[in-house]
């Protein structure tokens, strides 16, 4: 594998890991599985992992393909919008359960996770119609296939349980990071199978 | 799709990389391509056609 390639294609994983162990982390936090303490502690892994995602990338950039500058350039909007994400996450739910806002600011306070998600899902478009290497493209639109194949299964399979009240409430937020979970599993699968 | 790339690349003594730099695209890309694991649009294989300095059906079989 080139350098390049191999290089946007660990940025790649990186960040897909990082999206999901951050979602996790704040998917316990928000449920009470643990304290903040240890959500703190844990919060180090998906920053250790967005660090690796950012030096794979500039490592891709570097390289000087075109299709690598693309993919550099997903992987660094990618850790930019999951930490805007995780950052504005974090501040709204702890001013929400702290400070007692008034609505018209709990409408913007519920503002700074949605666009930062807003963003990623642009800089994933903006992923696909930069692409200029057909086959990267090929295997990202698959990934988000895939992605998107799991936010619907397992959207439609928790949607009916919660129907027949079998399980407890989930909130819809939780679709991106399955979908980012999905993307990851994916792309790996891509790669095991050598396509 | 069958093709020749191997052979052809064999016949020039490139590397799959010499062989991504010269068409733009990445090695995955060039041995996806070659081990028949992603059938290239009609423009890359002209791509390859005129990089090897043939025409497309010369590299390209059916199965």
């Amino acid at each position: 594998m080139s350098t390049s390639s191999s290089s946007a294609s660990r940025a790649s994983r990186w960040g897909g890991l990082s999206v999901a162990t951050g979602a996790a982390i704040l998917g316990l936090k928000l449920a009470d599985a643990i304290g903040p303490g240890t959500a703190y502690l844990l919060a180090i892994i998906p920053l250790v992992l967005l660090f690796l995602c950012y030096r794979a990338s500039l490592d891709a950039a570097n390289s000087g393909a075109g299709a690598s500058r693309a993919a550099a350039r997903y992987t660094i909007g990618i850790m930019a919008s999951s930490l805007a994400y995780m950052l504005g996450l974090g501040v709204a739910m702890w001013v929400w359960r702290n400070l007692e806002p008034s609505t018209e600011l709990t409408w913007l306070l519920a503002m700074l996770p949605i666009i930062p998600i807003f963003w990623m899902i642009f800089v994933m478009g903006r992923y696909v119609a930069e692409e200029t290497d057909e086959y990267l493209r090929h295997r990202a639109i698959m990934a988000s296939l895939v992605g998107l194949g799991f936010v619907l299964a397992i959207g439609s399979f928790w949607g009916f349980l919660e129907t027949f009240e079998l399980v407890p409430h989930v909130p819809g937020w939780w679709s991106v990071p399955i979908w980012a979970l999905g993307m990851g599993v994916g792309q790996f699968w891509q790669s095991r199978r050598g396509a | 799709m069958n093709n020749r790339l191997k052979v052809l690349r064999a016949e020039r003594n490139w590397s799959q990389q010499d062989l991504a730099d010269r068409l733009e695209v990445s090695r995955q890309s060039v041995n996806a391509i070659e081990t028949g694991r992603y059938d290239p649009s009609l423009p890359l294989a002209f791509r390859i056609a005129d990089t090897f300095g043939l025409r497309i059906e010369e590299i390209f079989l059916r199965d």
